[in-house]
């Protein structure tokens, strides 16, 4: 193979990896999003279904554990904390990826892509332009 | 009767109307901001085209707000042909407001703030707008109402992406503007978390065969990819002076619907500009000069160039391009001469772009190009015809011969332009100069004659 081709063909592997790497981070935010709705299913269920006396089996892994309510509910909070924040983060890098790889396909950049959004007050003192 | 009419088909997808400028789609350059001789609509100007382009290419990097352009030249030589040019490639992103020097004056509004409104109409403000929502097809509502009537309602809702599916509990609210909102399984829905605002985009493709009948506003979507719950974000772009209009207290919002926004007085303006300075600093912000375009400069007076003078000096400014087809002349409002009839202080300030006159070869092509843009057909001694009027009077007459030779030659049902049908509507319409000449001949004849009293005085 010549320079040029191999040149061509670096360049592709580059832009390649670039897309397979934000598919996966989208993926990622996908599968923690569905853990997060599962986790918010087991909660408002341990709210309705179950008195706080009573002892629930919890599943880790492979295996069920017998545990407090009360024990349970902090626990799959704590989890949901960790996930909305892992979530956050993930999309906030997300952003550079795609920044990325536009940049590498000579794309222009998106105009205010990077813009740190304006709070509720001030979004609702213009809203009425901007439901044009 | 042997032949029967075929009734005529209309194509009604043309009644777009065609303006003077309509066939000028950028300025045509290549990428190495060289003038292409015909592109996009443009034809010759080499010179002018390429100036043109290395100030779009400025404007588009932010380096020149708060500057000014003037496009001088003959009469019919592309001046706003090129103001037109640079508006098409600077695109949708970029605001570009155009107006005629003789619209600032009106009795409503004083000159200063018509002109301070043109100024704000052409700064952009890039803006984010980020909401969480949670966007799902509904699989199904469950509400159980108490058998008493009264009293709280409790209900589970089921929504699913491509990706996922999970359950809601519904609050005795959400209920509410559910039935309001007449959510049922199948409807693809998003509901905005801060505010628990329910939308419906539409239903589901997949549930497309569940009723036979269905009414014209029932919307198919496809059943939401990803994540059920969502991050937006949405970039607005507003213009300085429709905050401005907002925020003008005496009027409300609703002035901007009516179109007559009155004075808005300076303090707003300034509270604006702090606002939006501050967003800026922030990060909130982007703001984006736009550009103004004045025709017709020479019909402002002194005080608006005075104002123009100070205007540019704003930090808020955006790119001004004026345009004249006068040369030395009076200054309106003063007795004093001045190039283009522009103040030596504001000329100063210009980067003049000069146009000049078509050649004949050009003018062939420019016809050539109208033709196509007003659908008419023009065979080869018809062109080289008109191309002749044009060179001899001059090249705006010669364009609206074409449509006028387009109507003659479709009422003789022929399908191409013949000289005969230029040389009939030459004998109907007459050109500047043979309108002037005709009126020399005959002015005894016309009412209110000027001339001849003038002679009567000078006798």
């Amino acid at each position: 193979m010549d320079a040029g081709s191999q040149h061509v063909l670096q360049y592709l592997t580059e832009v390649e990896e670039a897309a397979e790497d934000v598919l996966t981070t989208k993926q990622q935010i996908v599968d923690l999003d569905m853990k997060r709705n599962r986790n918010r299913e087991a909660l408002s269920a341990l709210k309705h279904e179950m008195s706080d006396s009573e002892k629930v089996k919890v599943c880790f892994g492979n295996m069920f554990i017998k545990f407090p309510t009360s024990k349970t509910r902090e626990m799959i909070q704590k989890d949901l904390e960790q996930l909305d924040k892992e979530i956050s983060d993930l999309r906030r890098g997300l952003k550079a990826k795609v920044n990325r790889l536009n940049e590498m396909q000579g794309k222009p950049e998106l105009t205010g892509y990077n813009l740190s959004p304006l709070s509720a007050d001030e979004i609702r003192a213009i809203n009425s332009l901007l439901t044009r | 009767m042997a032949a029967t009419k075929v009734p005529e088909v209309r194509d009604i997808t043309r009644i777009e109307r065609i303006g003077a400028h309509s066939h000028i789609r950028g300025l045509g350059l290549d990428d190495a901001l060289e003038p292409r001789q015909v592109s996009q609509g443009m034809v010759g100007q080499l010179a002018s085209r390429r100036a043109a382009g290395v100030i779009l290419e400025m404007i588009k990097d932010g380096h020149i707000a708060g500057r000014a352009v003037l496009i001088a030249g003959q009469p019919g030589t592309g001046k706003t042909a090129i103001a037109m040019g640079i508006a098409q490639s600077l695109g949708p992103d970029t605001p570009f407001t155009a107006l005629a020097g003789s619209e600032i004056f009106s009795l409503e509004m004083s000159k200063t703030e018509a002109l301070s409104q043109a100024f704000r109409k052409a700064i952009g403000v890039t803006i984010k707008e980020e909401t969480e929502i949670i966007e799902g097809e509904v699989v199904e509502i469950q509400i159980d109402r108490p058998a008493t009537g009264t009293g709280a309602k409790v209900g589970k809702l089921t929504l699913k992406t491509t990706e996922m599916e999970t359950i809601y509990d519904l609050g005795n609210k959400m209920i509410d503007s559910l039935s309001k909102e007449k959510v049922q399984a199948g409807d693809v829905i998003t509901i905005d978390k801060a505010t628990g605002k329910i939308t419906k985009l539409g239903r589901s493709f997949t549930r497309a065969r569940d009723y036979d009948a269905m009414g014209a506003q029932t919307k198919f979507v496809q059943c939401p990819e990803g994540e059920l719950q969502k991050r937006k974000e949405v970039v607005h772009t507003v213009s300085l002076h429709e905050i401005d209009v907002i925020n003008s207290r005496t009027q409300g919002f609703l002035a901007l619907f009516s179109g007559d926004t009155g004075e808005i007085k300076s303090e707003v303006r300034e509270q604006i500009n702090a606002k939006v300075c501050e967003w800026r600093e922030e990060g909130k912000a982007e703001i984006i000069p736009g550009v103004l375009f004045i025709d017709e400069v020479h019909m402002l007076d002194m005080e608006c160039f005075s104002f123009l003078n100070r205007a540019l000096e704003s930090d808020l400014s955006p790119v001004l391009i004026m345009a004249t087809n006068r040369g030395i002349t009076r200054i309106r409002g003063t007795n004093y001469q001045s190039p283009h009839g522009i103040p030596i202080d504001l000329l100063d300030r210009l980067l003049i772009i000069a146009t000049s006159p078509y050649t004949e070869k050009e003018t062939r092509q420019i016809l050539k190009i109208r033709c196509e843009e007003e659908d008419v057909e023009l065979s080869e001694e018809a062109h080289t015809v008109l191309t002749r009027i044009g060179m001899e009077t001059s090249l705006r007459y010669a364009i609206q011969l074409i449509s006028t030779a387009g109507l003659v030659c479709r009422k003789r049902k022929g399908t191409e332009v013949q000289v005969e049908d230029i040389k009939r509507v030459y004998s109907l319409f007459l050109d500047e100069a043979r309108s002037s000449q005709y009126m020399k001949e005959y002015q005894d004849s016309f009412l209110f004659n000027e001339t001849q009293t003038a002679s009567m005085d000078t006798s």
